[in-house]
């Protein structure tokens, strides 16, 4: 029941994508697209744990921050190399999606949020009075300041991570729909849809929450140890509130359990908001009320109201009859 | 012979209420067995205790000789005992097919990854669909489908499982009469061809005694009277 | 004077004013079947009402109190009928959407008084035993609440409590006996917010003015909420005081962060240790 993509509509959008640099355009507006890739990409992570599983979480930056701090420390402190900590990152955070869904598996919605909200404050807090890191330099490691990432090169030009981070959003995200689209990705949407269904069914409805947190936790330490190499650096806010919120925007705003509405959704917000250098204030006020208003007036997103509409068209004729006039429908493509 | 399902001195108890106290039964192997009783004897708490929905105070609940007492519904499923609901909860955003889909991925000869498994997988599938008269509904988002046909659709979950055992909630009630028949003859079918035992839980005396070999009365939480047919 | 009998004494105050916030939020929880993340922003918005009228020369905590509740009335009112009913039978849409508000109000908060802490000037505390000092604002902030709470007690033990407590029950029945159970919840919703809006100004000269100072007395109401339950005012009371105790011993002997911290962890303590609770407090199947 996933919408399939007719018209090739997503190819254009890449192939504009892939054109955009060419124009020329200011540094700052690839540094926008190039971080608006990566929060794209984290949007679809918080989307296989609150979209396709149903998993409503409020803390998806704890694995996004705990990746990005895991980069900065292990390159500058410990010295390794870039991608042996990027690898550590990513295991790091899938770990943290894997104790996080274990805690919050027998909980109910509203208070998995509540969970998930409370560990990453705790995260937040700590990594926002932490100053025990005192490095060489007279840097401000630690606290608001951030901690540094070492970087095997001086200064990346602005096309060039422009290019990675779209290459990066592509097979992000095309491994998440192919997750979405599996034997696993199914049973998440039916644990999602009736829990108690699923586990008449058979299903294993605590394990299987917990793979999804452990995929879409993995998925954000990727972006978060990706924005960190990005910025050079690891900051609290890398594990802030206001961060966790503007995922589950994104979710919402774009559709829930499509992986490609919230890409969308936050190509398309980012972009909007801080193309116009709005201030950090201002921007997350406006996506406090653009949730506000998609929830109260489309609540199944951009992408689910259009979905229910059309499904509402197609079965209206005839559906739970079991002595239904004339033959059924031949076999539809299209799961 | 080893009883299939058998339960012994079960309580539970909610808050200060007891609601059921000291139910001793067993089903053996094959057998149609009925349950019925008056609304608030403890039915729905005792099918819940039996189908690992909830644990019990006190007792023990055996399957082929084990212990399943604490043992979650999800693993009695996968073991052979399968119920289903009085008020079934259907997925929002699943078809049929998709639905029995989830219902076969939980049996372990169906996991492997594969040509061969997935060919069996939906041959199995249509098969279910094809018993339970839901072939042609099985697109159709499980949330949009009629009263009578999730009543189906319980029983194609239900029989995804190969059951040993149906614990079946009030499965005919409130259906039209060609949706009750078509059912009755399936679990009748089941019974006598793949020797699949079921407790059913009904107020309906007529269709217990023409179902069931032995009909269990309940009352107030405990088990009055033993009929046989 | 020992400064650990200050400590608790000014956590006693503190506590007994949150017990206020707390019992809003098990309002909510009952009546509306909301878990209010914006409870904490309209604890914030009252210290800001406060702050407002102090700036204007009126330092006085009834007026504060006052004002912010009926503006937090008024709020409440307003996102109770136009957002949270509509959107309760979206489990998914609550918690967001509740976050959603209270981040709005803290980013306006940061945008019209900057994110630099504020404080209050509330004149010299009175000298107790011992050198003790009772800040004014602390001793009515506590007598108030206390008063308030047992006023609210006695509204739902009597007559004219009769339909929260019996929407909280079964809101079939509610409907059914021709009560307006959309009214009373947004009603309910307005009354809550205005509630942890007064504390917010009660509680205002205590520490610092901040956008994101709601967050910790959001915890905390949720705290004692999952602990004490829904049921009893005295056990929320008590359990506040308790808290604002322990969170004040917490910001003087550590610092403000950790008695947030020490919040945070003792909800996700509880969440993790006790499931069935949880849901039985929730009260609907997920």
């Amino acid at each position: 029941m996933l919408p399939s993509f007719r018209g090739g509509w997503p190819a254009a959008g890449i192939g504009l994508l892939l054109l955009f640099p060419l124009s020329s355009p200011d540094a700052f507006f690839l540094d926008v697209f190039t971080t608006g890739f990566l929060l794209a990409a984290f949007a679809a992570s918080w989307d296989v744990v609150g979209g396709i599983a149903g998993q409503v979480t409020l803390g998806h930056a704890l694995p996004f921050g705990a990746a990005a701090y895991a980069c900065a420390l292990l390159t500058s402190l410990a010295g390794w190399p870039l991608p042996l900590a990027v690898a550590a990152a990513i295991l790091l955070a899938a770990a943290v999606g894997a104790g996080v869904g274990t805690l919050s598996a027998p909980l109910s919605g509203p208070f998995v949020a509540l969970l998930t909200l409370a560990l990453g404050e705790i995260a937040h807090e700590a990594a926002a009075g932490n100053t025990f890191f005192s490095g060489p330099g007279g840097y401000a490691w630690g606290g608001e300041g951030g901690i540094p990432v070492a970087l095997p090169w001086q200064d990346a030009p602005p096309f060039a991570s422009y290019y990675v981070a779209l290459c990066f959003l592509c097979l992000a995200s095309f491994a998440m729909l192919r997750f979405s689209r599996s034997g696993a990705g199914l049973i998440l949407r039916a644990v999602a849809g009736s829990p108690i269904t699923a586990q008449a069914s058979g299903v294993p409805i605590a394990r299987f929450k917990r793979l999804a947190f452990t995929v879409g936790s993995a998925f954000a330490g990727a972006t978060g140890a990706g924005f960190a190499i990005h910025v050079g650096r690891a900051t609290a806010t890398d594990l802030s509130l206001e961060l966790s919120f503007q995922a589950a925007t994104f979710a919402a705003v774009g559709g829930r359990g499509t992986i490609v509405g919230p890409v969308v959704a936050a190509l398309v917000l980012h972009v909007l908001f801080q193309g116009l250098s709005l201030p950090p204030a201002a921007r997350v006020l406006l996506y406090a009320l653009t949730l506000m208003v998609t929830l109260r007036f489309f609540p199944g997103g951009v992408v689910g109201t259009v979905r229910e509409a059309a499904w509402r068209v197609r079965w209206k004729n005839g559906t739970g009859s079991f002595r239904r006039r004339g033959r059924g429908r031949p076999g539809e493509g299209g799961s | 012979m080893t009883a299939l399902l058998s339960a012994e001195g079960i309580t539970k108890s909610f808050g200060a209420t007891r609601v059921i106290e000291g139910i001793a039964l067993s089903i053996a192997p094959g057998e149609p067995v009925g349950l019925f009783g008056p609304n608030g004897s403890g039915k729905t708490t005792l099918v819940n205790i039996l189908s690992g929905l909830l644990f019990p105070d006190a007792g023990t609940v055996r399957f082929e000789g084990k212990e399943i007492t604490r043992l979650p519904i999800d693993a009695r499923y996968r073991l052979g005992v399968a119920r289903t609901f009085q008020i079934p909860h259907p997925y929002p955003a699943l078809s049929v097919h998709e639905a029995l889909r989830v219902a076969l991925a939980a049996d372990p000869g169906n996991r492997s990854a594969g040509e061969g498994a997935r060919g069996d997988e939906e041959g199995a599938i249509e098969d279910l669909l094809a018993r339970t008269g839901l072939f042609n509904q099985r697109l159709v988002p499980c949330a949009l489908l009629s009263q009578g046909c999730l009543r189906r659709l319980e029983f194609a979950r239900a029989f995804a499982c190969r059951p040993k055992l149906l614990i079946l909630d009030e499965v005919f009630s409130a259906l039209s009469a060609l949706d009750e028949k078509e059912l009755l003859d399936l679990l009748l079918a089941a019974n006598r061809d793949d020797g699949t035992a079921f407790l059913l839980v009904s107020h309906n005396p007529p269709l217990l005694k023409s179902l069931c070999r032995r009909i269990l009365v309940l009352e107030e939480g405990r088990i009055v009277r033993e009929r046989r047919v | 004077m020992s400064p650990l009998s200050q400590v608790l004494l000014d956590g006693i105050f503190a506590g007994g004013t949150y017990a206020l916030m707390a019992a809003g939020m098990a309002l909510i929880l009952g009546v509306v079947k909301v878990i209010n993340l914006s409870h904490g922003a309209f604890f914030t918005l009252g210290a800001y009402v406060a702050y407002a009228l102090a700036e204007r020369g009126i330092a006085h905590p009834g007026a504060a109190a006052l004002l912010s509740a009926a503006i937090a009335f008024a709020f409440g009112v307003f996102l109770g009928k136009s957002f949270v009913n509509p959107i309760r039978s979206h489990p998914f849409a609550l918690p967001v959407g509740t976050l959603a508000c209270a981040l709005l109000f803290e980013q306006a908060a940061q945008m019209v008084w900057g994110p630099h802490p504020l404080s209050i000037e509330t004149g010299a505390p009175w000298v107790g035993p011992g050198g003790l000092l009772i800040r004014r604002w602390g001793a009515i902030a506590f007598l108030s609440s206390a008063a308030l709470l047992a006023g609210l007690k006695g509204l739902l033990a009597t007559r004219p409590g009769l339909p929260l407590r019996l929407i909280a029950e079964d809101e079939e029945i509610a409907g059914s006996l021709g009560m307006d159970v959309e009214a009373i919840r947004y009603l309910t919703f307005g009354g809550a917010c205005a509630m942890a809006a007064a504390a917010g100004a009660l509680l205002s000269p205590s520490g610092a003015v901040t956008p994101t100072m709601g967050r910790a007395p959001l915890i905390l109401s949720l705290v004692v909420v999952i602990v004490a339950g829904m049921d009893s005012i005295g056990a929320i009371f008590l359990l506040s005081i308790g808290l604002g105790i322990l969170g004040n011993a917490c910001a003087y002997l550590l610092s403000p962060q950790w008695s947030y911290v020490a919040l945070l962890a003792a909800v996700s303590l509880l969440l993790a240790a006790r499931p069935a609770g949880i849901v039985v407090l929730a009260g609907r199947s997920d």
